[in-house]
């Protein structure tokens, strides 16, 4: 994607954003708005503003309209056609590691909680290093192991952070 | 001055608060050694450990780390050309010609001694006039104090990132997210959509673990499948010659004066200061030349000026609130979760933890001296740790960060929101910090700008009658627009040449 057509886009984003964000500071009840004191929405008003200030200024970028006019055909003349833009399916395939760490990434905060840190941390540990280049299974797997444990005991017990059991937890009942 | 300075010694000096500077100092060089690691990250992910420590042991843990992550930076620098955190950039030029040349060690050894006079200097200095700026910003009112934060958000905007409009939006965005949760005034639920738990508000440990840790570890990853790993030079004598040492005195100095100058602008930071440094020891310096083709005082002046920015970024945290990086705005966030608010009043309310803290950073640079010097090799050998088998881990430890602060599943969304928010970001050179800043300080920069309006019944022209706040408002739009300016007026000098040159 162009830069400018990306700083557009990013522009309208901000814009949509900002657009929310004050609607949302609109609908903050009057009965917290006292009379002659700056209320709960003063600031927000004030913040949603230049957010959309700064969304606008992105969707016209102005700069890129004043170089554009200084040398239009010129600029025209020195740009080459835009090379064949790559298929999604062919980004995918080139960039699907980087997509597959995000989605373990995600998919593990996500179900921590409900299939517990053992199991969730011990299949995060096992994928991600695979993912990293690391294809010796029982290299991945004992490591994934052991970090697990390691990890448990030294935060579960030493730290006492309270560390959710999930599966484990319905299995001891 | 100094019976507090000594009480703070005895604070210090404490068998476990010794041992937690030690501790500090050893997880900080090793963070500093790991290329991919950044104080800031490990900052985020040590708060939700600090909570149950006294305050002063808990900052002691937290500048011992950040200040041991400067030192392990030119490690990598040095030995791999990589450095270990972006004040380290500088240091690759010279440094690892130095290694190359087979000059390790006397790279390294005045890389940990150019340090530790910095270091100390900054801390001298912190001592000094930590209290007297402390008592005269009692002077500040609620006009001066949303001026000063605006100031200091503006600054971090101007110098983190390449394009004003970008700072400028994710200032606005740290701002805003500060904004969910009940409005401690009124009581009105604001941004919340009805969801319980947003009613608390969105904590800044979520989002800079999000941002930091969990973008970092992606990044790091990247680099990792695309091998660009570099060699390990081991340093053979790790020793420093008389001549050698002289040699780069001066340097040092300088280095020294115009990091501690230039880090104790809010948002300049330590990186910046080793770039101006550098620059303006080239201009001052004897046969300039040699500057970049493995000089020792190429390492001794970007070492030394990054030290003292680290140090002199306390000046402005601890005396006015204001802090200076991104990993000065954790650390503001940590005093603020201890219930501490760092600001004019911290010295008279806090003194005992803020005098603890200052000794504790003469100590921590001693130890760093003593850890540095003989461990250098050690340090460089955990490089060879492969990232793949590292980066998961920090991934779960970052997570367990997170869970720990309300062991809340909407924690963990909105930190995985914040990590892909925060890659866009970093893919897109958004800066991250001013949205870290700015949602650390959206709370207490509310607060100033409605008590100021109360005070001037709604007024804003409240912020432009007074001569501290004008002053600094003004110095907030030169420091966003002015490198802009300046730049714009340099392309057009530029443009002009060309077209003279022409006709």
């Amino acid at each position: 994607m162009k830069g400018s057509t990306r700083a557009r886009l990013e522009g309208l984003a901000i814009l949509l954003v900002a657009g929310g964000y004050l609607w949302e500071a609109h609908n903050v009840p009057d009965l917290f708005q006292m009379p002659g004191v700056p209320g709960p929405t003063t600031f927000p008003y004030l913040l949603g503003i230049i957010f959309a200030l700064t969304g606008l200024w992105l969707l016209i970028s102005p700069a890129d309209l004043l170089a554009r006019r200084r040398q239009p055909a010129a600029k025209e003349r020195a740009e080459k056609p835009p090379a064949p833009a790559a298929s999604l399916s062919a980004r995918l395939a080139a960039q699907w590691h980087f997509y597959a760490m995000w989605i373990v990434i995600v998919g593990y905060l996500a179900l921590m909680p409900s299939v517990g840190f053992p199991v969730a941390t011990f299949v995060l540990l096992a994928v991600f290093t695979f993912l990293l280049g690391e294809k010796r299974w029982w290299l991945v797997g004992s490591l994934a192991l052991v970090v697990t444990v390691v990890i448990h005991l030294g935060f579960g017990k030493g730290l006492n952070v309270r560390l959710p059991l999930g599966v484990f937890e319905s299995l001891l009942k | 001055m100094f019976e507090h300075l000594l009480n703070g010694f005895g604070v210090a000096l404490q068998p476990m608060n010794l041992l937690i500077a030690l501790v500090g100092c050893l997880v900080g060089t090793l963070i500093g050694v790991l290329p991919g690691l950044g104080p800031t990250a490990t900052l985020a992910m040590l708060i939700p450990l600090v909570f149950s420590m006294p305050p002063a042991t808990a900052m002691i843990l937290l500048t011992s780390v950040y200040y041991g992550s400067m030192y392990g930076g030119s490690t990598t620098s040095i030995l791999v050309n990589i450095p270990g955190e972006s004040a380290s950039v500088i240091t690759c030029k010279d440094g690892n010609q130095m290694a190359r040349q087979g000059r390790a060690g006397p790279a390294l050894v005045i890389a940990a001694v150019g340090s530790f006079i910095a270091g100390t200097f900054a801390v001298l200095v912190l001592t000094l006039v930590g209290a007297p700026v402390a008592g005269y910003a009692l002077n500040f009112g609620p006009p001066e104090f949303f001026a000063l934060m605006v100031f200091g958000l503006c600054t971090v905007a101007s110098l983190t990132g390449s394009d004003i409009v970008k700072s400028v939006v994710t200032t606005c965005l740290g701002l805003m997210i500060a904004t969910v949760g009940i409005d401690l005034v009124s009581g009105a639920p604001r941004f919340t959509f009805g969801n319980p738990f947003l009613q608390d508000g969105i904590d800044f440990v979520v989002v800079a673990i999000g941002m930091f840790a969990f973008t970092e570890v992606v990044v790091t990853a990247m680099e990792v499948r695309a091998g660009t790993r570099a060699e390990v030079i081991k340093a053979e004598r790790i020793w420093l010659t008389w001549e050698e040492f002289k040699y780069s005195l001066a340097s040092i100095g300088r280095g020294t004066v115009f990091g501690f100058i230039v880090g104790m602008l809010p948002g300049a930071g330590a990186t910046l200061s080793t770039f101006i440094a550098y620059n303006l020891e080239k201009r001052i310096c004897k046969n300039p030349e040699r500057l970049g083709t493995g000089d020792i005082r190429g390492v001794a002046n970007p070492e030394a000026a990054n030290n003292a920015a680290s140090g002199a970024s306390l000046v402005p945290l601890l005396t006015l609130g204001i802090p200076g990086g991104g990993a000065t705005a954790v650390m503001l966030g940590a005093l603020m979760m201890l219930d501490i608010t760092p600001g004019p009043l911290l010295f008279e309310k806090h003194g005992a933890m803020v005098w603890a803290l200052i000794a504790s950073m003469y100590v921590g640079n001693t130890l760093l001296l003593i850890l540095n010097w003989p461990l250098v090799n050690v340090f460089a050998r955990v490089m060879s740790v492969p990232a793949k088998y590292l980066m998961p881990i920090v991934l779960v430890i970052s997570t367990i960060g997170v869970w720990s602060l309300s062991y809340s599943s909407v924690d963990l969304l909105l930190a995985a929101g914040a990590g892909l928010l925060g890659y866009y970001l970093r893919r897109n050179k958004y800066p991250i910090e001013p949205l870290i800043l700015g949602l650390i300080l959206g709370g207490r920069m509310e607060q100033a700008y409605r008590q100021a309006l109360i005070i001037s019944k709604g007024s804003n022209l409240i912020f432009f009658t007074k001569p501290i706040s004008l002053t600094l408002l003004i110095g907030a739009v030169l420091f966003l627009f002015l490198p802009a300016l300046l730049a714009r007026a340099k392309q057009f000098q530029a443009a002009r040449a060309v077209s003279a040159g022409a006709a």
